[in-house]
């Protein structure tokens, strides 16, 4: 067994449409890198990336998920080990964002309970060929209690900052359970630094 | 005389017969299709049963195929109003609720929509399909009206106004998204990209198979049928016609990886899956305890290798290879699964090693091994 360089392992999903750009999302996040040719996912894949949140070393495990509809069956069975989803739309794709409700609706019925979700609109670096305005991105948000940000995996715009906001939601969660004797420091950690600058340093 | 040399003589006797001898063919086959690019298309299109071995047959037999693969193209792919009826009276841009064009847009919409953003983002590791073919779809590149798949599926572009009206930082977007523009872009009049061409028949394709559709996966089973023609000389004029017949042959055969209602049944995914499974678990049961162990289930991996018959996970030139030996196999997709369980094999060593994370990613991303290695080690499992 190789030696554990983490604190905490958190396990993270993407769902969403084909080509909202999930993988694109994924390869900035993890490699700091863009190529609009990605071929397309079949199935089901996987990245890993550590970060540091409030002193911890945070391994988060991402899978990235196929969008067609044709493989909801192998993608859904992913969904219960997630302890966040971030859940992709594309602000130049119209369809995409009307998705977000059957989404939702998924994550529902195959994720557990307590997962910590986030709505990602993405391509906001596209503005003249925006249909999806900002303000809806934030209405279906906060009719659902969601996290949201515009994100552009190309320009480079709050792709970090995404991650480390869910990193974040599911370590205050982790923290408040408790039942995780691993994790026993971090409610210590967690009363010192309380509500102060969330993303401040947050990724390393 | 050198095996390279001594193997070509023999591919031209085989081919060079009145009536071709299949199983000579296929015997020869196996061990690869010599990489001079003059045989493979004939030999793949003899594998696909879309060349009869008659030779005396094949004229007469591609002109009717070529010819009904036209007639597909004038009924699917050009709109009413194209034909025959000039555009005044009803017009693409016409959003009338009688208008021929807006049904003809509507019911297209939704899994061109997919299949345009798949061929866009085919093998791009090669330039070949953003490259012009030298052959295009005369009526569809020189018609006066766009009448190009892609452009029934092109985003509404909204008004620029309120992009000027903002500050520095949307001018600096700008600035960006021009500097990247677009490599599978659409080509001028009179052109077409490999990619548009391959749009073209997997439209087809999802037309004359409702009930199936267009799935993604199918735009990477396409691609190197498509390439092992178009990029040959002798081959490339018919290319599209004589891939989409090849391609409906081939998807025959596999259509159940695609159905997700057949997941569950033998010949459908899972079904395949399984098969991988137990015979890792009767050929290796180390490696099949280990990977059991660290909940590595084959659909973390094996759902792709078997559903794209390993052509995302090699670079082209060795899947061209491995098609080769799977297409001249008896039993095709048994023989994958040995390939796939001996691809698992030969790194047995370092997933009895290493840790989930390091094994996950090592079965996604297979590490470039010899392509001819696979085979043979995949011959042994089999022959064992």
């Amino acid at each position: 067994m190789a030696k554990k360089t983490y604190d905490l392992l958190f396990k993270l999903l993407l769902i969403g449409d084909s080509g909202v750009g999930k993988t694109c999302i994924l390869f900035r996040f993890s490699d700091d890198a863009f190529t609009s040719t990605f071929i397309s996912t079949i199935g089901i894949d996987f990245k890993i990336k550590t970060v540091e949140l409030r002193g911890k070393k945070i391994k988060l495990q991402i899978w990235d998920t196929a969008g067609q509809e044709r493989f909801h069956t192998i993608t859904t069975s992913y969904y219960r080990g997630a302890m966040g989803i971030m859940l992709v739309y594309d602000i130049t794709n119209e369809k995409s964002f009307e998705n977000i409700v059957k989404w939702l609706r998924n994550i529902d019925e195959h994720a557990n309970e307590d997962v910590e979700r986030m709505i990602l609109g993405n391509k906001c670096d596209m503005t003249d060929k925006r249909v999806v305005n900002k303000e809806r991105g934030e209405a279906i948000a906060r009719e659902y209690g969601i996290r949201f940000m515009e994100t552009s995996a190309k320009a480079n715009i709050n792709i970090e900052k995404a991650f480390c906001e869910l990193a974040e939601a599911i370590l205050d969660k982790t923290a408040d359970n408790d039942n995780n004797p691993e994790n026993q420091s971090i409610v210590v950690d967690r009363k010192a630094q309380d509500n102060s600058s969330v993303y401040k340093g947050c990724c390393a | 005389m050198s095996l390279y040399k001594s193997r070509l003589k023999e591919i031209e006797n085989i081919l060079g017969e009145k009536d071709i001898d299949k199983k000579a063919l296929c015997s020869f086959i196996h061990n690869g299709i010599p990489e001079c690019k003059k045989y493979r298309p004939i030999c793949w299109k003899i594998l696909f049963n879309y060349l009869p071995l008659q030779k005396n047959r094949w004229e007469h037999h591609l002109l009717r195929q070529r010819n009904n693969y036209k007639n597909l193209i004038m009924e699917f792919v050009i709109p009413p109003g194209i034909k025959d009826v000039d555009l005044s009276v009803d017009h693409p841009l016409s959003d009338g609720p009688d208008s021929t064009w807006s049904t003809f847009f509507k019911e297209n919409e939704t899994f061109l929509l997919q299949i345009d953003r798949d061929v866009r983002r085919l093998l791009p590791d090669i330039s070949f399909f953003q490259e012009p073919t030298k052959f295009p779809c005369e009526i569809v590149v020189n018609s006066d009206s766009d009448i190009r798949l892609h452009s029934r599926v092109a985003p509404k572009q909204l008004s620029y106004a309120n992009v000027e009206r903002k500050g520095l930082g949307i001018t600096k977007i700008n600035l960006i998204l021009k500097r990247a523009a677009e490599s599978y872009s659409a080509m001028e009049k009179g052109k077409e990209a490999n990619w548009e061409v391959v749009e073209r028949i997997l439209f087809i394709y999802a037309k004359l198979n409702p009930g199936q559709g267009y799935v993604q996966g199918m735009n990477e089973i396409i691609g190197p049928i498509y390439y092992v023609f178009a990029s040959n000389e002798d081959h490339a004029e018919y290319a599209e016609a004589d891939c989409f017949w090849c391609f409906t042959a081939l998807m025959s055969e596999i259509r159940d990886f695609f159905i997700k209602s057949l997941d569950e049944s033998e010949n459908g995914i899972r079904g395949m899956m399984n098969k991988l499974s137990k015979l890792l678990e009767e050929k290796d049961i180390h490696v099949y305890k280990r990977l059991q162990e660290q909940g590595i289930f084959p659909q973390y991996y094996s759902f792709r290798w078997l559903t794209l018959l390993l052509s995302q996970e090699f670079p082209l030139p060795d899947v061209l290879r491995l098609w080769d030996s799977i297409l001249a196999d008896e039993n095709r997709f048994e023989y994958l699964i040995y390939i796939c369980c001996a691809m698992i094999i030969i790194i047995r060593d370092q997933l009895l090693e290493n840790d989930f994370e390091h094994n996950v990613k090592i079965l996604q991303n297979f590490p470039s091994i010899d392509v001819n290695f696979v085979l043979q080690r995949a011959i042994q499992l089999r022959e064992s």
